[in-house]
C-alpha cells in the first residue's frame, strides 16, 4: 500500500505557474480522481510526480521517500496523449516493457490487449487513437505496479472499453494498489473514485471523499415564464450558497431547507420547481466556475 | 532498457545488409563475366604457345603446381608457382627491352609487382597473395559507417520528440539510459563497419584470396576507421540533443555543412575577406572529426602511410571528440523535461 504525499508543489513555466502551491495526500489502496478544467495543471502535476518535469519548488514523496529511479519500478504511467512508437508493433511495445520492468507480465498484457480488441501484430501507426490509449492502458496494468498514474486513461475509448478501464482501476485498488487518475468524464470519476481533488489554475480548490463533498446539499431548480423574473430575496437566504441563472432557468445550491426554498421559488412565480441531488458534475462546476448571477445581481433584479 | 534503440539498429543494419548483398551479387556477376579476361592462365597459355617455348609441369612437395616456360628464342624464362586459391607467385626473366620502364614497385590490392634489372635482363616478380592494405577496406567501411552514424545520430532527440514519457519512466537513471542508448548505437555503427568489410572481403574473395594483415599501418587504419564514425556520431548526437526540435535538419545538413567547412578551410586566402572566411572555417573545422582524417599515400617503397600529422595525435583527438560530444549529449539529456 503506497501513499503519495505532494507538498507545496509549484511548477513555473516563464511567467505562468502551471502548478501553484499544490498539496495533496493520496492514500494507498484507493482510486483517487483529479478533476480540473483544461490548463488546470493536472498533467503538469503528474509530470512532476514522475520526474518528467522538475518542480520549481515543493516535494513529492512515495511512502515518505523522494522519487528515485528504482521507485519507477513500482509506478505505471499512462500519459494523456499517445507516446507509443509509431513504427513499432504492439508486440514490440510489450517486449520493451518486459525488458524495462522486472515485474511486467507479458501474458497479462496480451490478455488485456485481447480484451480491448487490439491486434498485437499491428504497428502503432495503424491504430486508431482509442486503440493507442488501450495499448498504453494494457501496458500499464500489466506492469504489476503499486501505483498507477493515469492521465485521461479513457481518452478516445469506446464506452465498452471505458468501462473495462474503470473496472481495472477499481480492481487494482481492491488489490491494495493506488490509482490516481484524471478525466474530463465526470461520470467516470464518480463511478470509480472514492476521493477526488479539484484543481483550477494550478491550485487545489476542493478535496475529499465524494460522498462527503455532496453532503446534504441539494439543487433547487426553477423555470420562470419570462426571462425577467424576481427572486423575492431568495438569493439572500443564508441557506442559498449559490445562484446560477440561465435565461428563464434558475438553479440554487442550497445547504439545507430545500423544500422551503422550493416553495418560495414557486411563490415567486417559477412554474416547474425540482429538487435535485447534487452530483459530482455539480460539485466540479461549482468549484471551478463563477456563478452566472451573483446574489447582488439577482437582488438588483428583484428590486427593479 | 535500450530495446527501442536495438530495434532501430536492427532496422538500419537490415538495410545496410540488403545494399551490401546487392553489391556482392553484382560482384558475382562481374566475376562470371570477366573470368576469361582476368585469368593469368590465358597470358601463360599465350606465352607457352610461342614458337620455341618449352613448357614443364611439376608438383612440389607442398602441393604447389609449378610450371616453367622457357623460350630461348625470346630469352624469356617464366616460373609460375600456383598455390591454388592462395594465389600465384610468378617470376619472369626477360630482356630489359621488353620489360616495363615505369614503376619498379606496384601494389594493387593483394597483387604485388616488383621489377629489378640485372644488366640487360629484367626480373619481374608477381605475387598475387600480398596482404591487402586495410585502409582500402576501412575507407569503404567508413563511408557506410558514417552514413549509418548520421542516421542513428539522434537517439535522444527522437525520445524527446514525443516519447519522453516512456524513456523517463523506466526504472533507471537518465545518465544510464543515455549511455546505454549511445552504447547500443556505437555497437550498431561498428557492426555496420564489420558488415561492410566482410562484404567487400567476400567480393574480393570472388576474384582472389585476399590476405588480411592487422599489424602496423593496417592496425592504425582499423583504429582510425572505427574512431572516425564514432566521433562523427557523437558530434551529431550532441547537436541533435541540444537542437532537438530540429534534429532532422541537423542530420540532413551535417554532411553539406561539414564538406563546406572543409573546403573553405582548405582554400588559399587571396584577400582579407577570403582570409577571414578561411580562418573561421579552419577554426570550425577543428570541431569536426572529419578534419582529423588524413588520406593514405604510398611511400617510395610501395607501402602505405598516413600523410600529415602524427597518427597518435589524430586518433587521440577523435577519441577525445567522441568523449566530449557524448558528454554534452548526456548533459543535455539530463536537463530535458516532458
Amino acid at each position: 500500500m503506497s501513499t503519495i504525499t505532494i507538498s507545496n508543489l509549484r511548477k513555473v513555466y516563464g511567467p505562468i505557474a502551471a502548478v501553484d502551491g499544490f498539496s495533496l495526500e493520496i492514500p494507498g489502496a484507493s482510486v483517487f480522481g483529479i478533476l480540473g478544467p483544461n490548463g488546470a495543471g493536472k498533467t503538469t502535476t503528474f509530470k512532476c510526480m514522475l520526474g518528467l518535469a522538475r518542480a520549481t519548488s515543493g516535494v513529492v514523496l512515495y511512502d515518505g521517500r523522494p522519487l528515485v529511479p528504482a521507485t519507477l519500478e513500482r509506478i505505471a504511467y499512462v500519459p494523456e496523449r499517445s507516446v507509443l512508437y509509431d513504427w513499432m508493433t504492439v508486440e514490440e511495445h510489450v517486449e520493451m516493457n518486459r525488458r524495462a520492468f522486472s515485474a511486467f507480465n507479458p501474458a497479462r498484457a496480451f490478455e488485456l490487449l485481447e480484451l480491448f480488441n487490439v491486434d498485437r501484430r499491428r504497428r502503432v501507426r495503424a491504430l486508431s487513437k482509442g486503440m493507442r490509449t488501450a495499448v498504453m492502458v494494457a501496458l500499464a496494468f500489466a506492469q504489476s505496479a503499486e501505483i498507477l498514474v493515469l492521465d485521461e486513461p479513457t481518452g478516445g475509448l469506446d464506452p465498452i472499453n471505458q468501462r473495462h478501464v474503470l473496472s481495472l482501476m477499481i480492481n487494482e485498488a481492491a488489490k491494495g494498489n493506488s490509482v490516481v487518475f484524471s478525466s474530463h468524464q465526470i461520470g467516470q470519476v464518480e463511478r470509480a473514485a472514492e476521493q477526488i481533488a479539484v484543481m483550477d489554475r494550478g491550485r487545489l480548490i476542493l478535496q475529499g471523499l465524494v460522498d462527503d463533498l455532496k453532503g446534504d446539499r441539494k439543487i433547487v431548480e426553477g423555470v420562470f415564464p419570462d426571462v425577467r423574473f424576481v427572486l423575492d430575496g431568495i438569493a439572500n437566504d443564508p441557506r442559498v450558497a449559490r445562484v446560477d441563472r440561465t435565461e428563464r432557468i434558475v438553479r440554487l445550491l442550497v445547504t439545507g431547507g430545500a423544500n422551503d426554498i422550493a416553495s418560495r421559488l414557486s411563490a415567486a412565480g417559477a412554474m416547474g420547481v425540482r429538487i435535485l441531488d447534487l452530483n459530482l458534475e455539480d460539485i466540479f462546476l461549482y468549484a471551478v466556475s463563477p456563478a452566472t448571477a451573483t446574489t447582488d445581481i439577482v437582488a438588483k433584479g428583484s428590486s427593479s | 532498457m535500450n530495446y527501442v534503440e536495438w530495434l532501430r539498429i536492427r532496422n538500419c543494419l537490415r538495410i545496410v545488409a540488403i545494399i551490401l548483398a546487392i553489391l556482392v551479387v553484382l560482384a558475382v556477376i562481374l566475376r562470371v563475366s570477366v573470368s576469361r579476361y582476368m585469368s593469368s592462365e590465358a597470358w601463360i597459355a599465350h606465352m607457352a604457345m610461342e614458337n620455341g617455348a618449352k613448357e614443364t609441369h611439376t608438383v612440389l612437395p607442398d602441393g604447389t603446381k609449378r610450371m616453367i616456360i622457357d623460350d630461348p628464342s625470346d630469352q624469356t624464362h617464366i616460373v609460375v608457382d600456383d598455390h591454388g586459391y592462395a594465389g600465384r607467385h610468378i617470376v619472369i626473366t626477360e630482356p630489359s627491352s621488353r620489360a616495363h620502364r615505369e614503376d619498379s614497385h606496384v601494389n594493387v590490392g593483394s597483387v604485388h609487382v616488383e621489377e629489378s634489372r640485372h644488366g640487360s635482363m629484367t626480373t619481374t616478380i608477381v605475387d598475387t597473395n600480398g596482404a591487402v592494405p586495410m585502409i582500402y577496406y576501412m575507407a569503404i567501411a567508413d563511408v557506410v559507417a558514417l552514413i549509418v552514424a548520421t542516421i542513428l545520430a539522434a537517439p535522444l532527440a527522437r525520445e524527446i520528440d514525443g516519447h519522453l514519457e516512456i524513456a523517463l519512466t523506466k526504472p533507471c537513471s537518465r545518465v544510464r539510459y543515455a549511455l546505454g542508448v549511445i552504447g547500443v548505437d556505437v555497437a550498431g555503427i561498428v557492426a555496420a563497419s564489420v558488415l561492410t568489410v566482410l562484404a567487400f572481403y567476400l567480393c574480393q574473395l570472388l576474384f582472389e584470396s585476399p590476405r588480411l594483415d592487422f599489424s602496423g599501418i593496417n592496425a592504425r587504419a582499423v583504429g582510425m576507421g572505427i574512431a572516425l564514425p564514432l566521433a562523427w556520431y557523437a558530434m551529431l548526437c550532441a547537436a541533435t540533443t541540444w537542437l532537438n526540435r530540429a534534429y532532422g535538419a541537423v542530420q540532413g545538413f551535417a554532411w553539406p555543412v561539414a564538406l563546406l567547412i572543409g573546403v573553405l578551410a582548405a582554400i588559399q586566402p587571396s584577400n582579407v575577406v577570403t582570409l577571414f572566411v578561411h580562418d573561421v572555417a579552419w577554426a570550425l573545422s577543428r570541431l569536426d572529426p572529419l578534419s582529423y582524417v588524413s588520406m593514405a599515400t604510398p611511400t617510395s617503397n610501395g607501402s602505405i602511410a598516413y600523410a600529415g600529422a602524427d597518427f597518435g595525435l589524430r586518433f587521440s583527438i577523435q577519441v577525445l571528440l567522441f568523449v566530449v560530444y557524448g558528454a554534452l549529449a548526456v548533459w543535455q539529456w539530463q536537463r530535458v523535461e516532458a
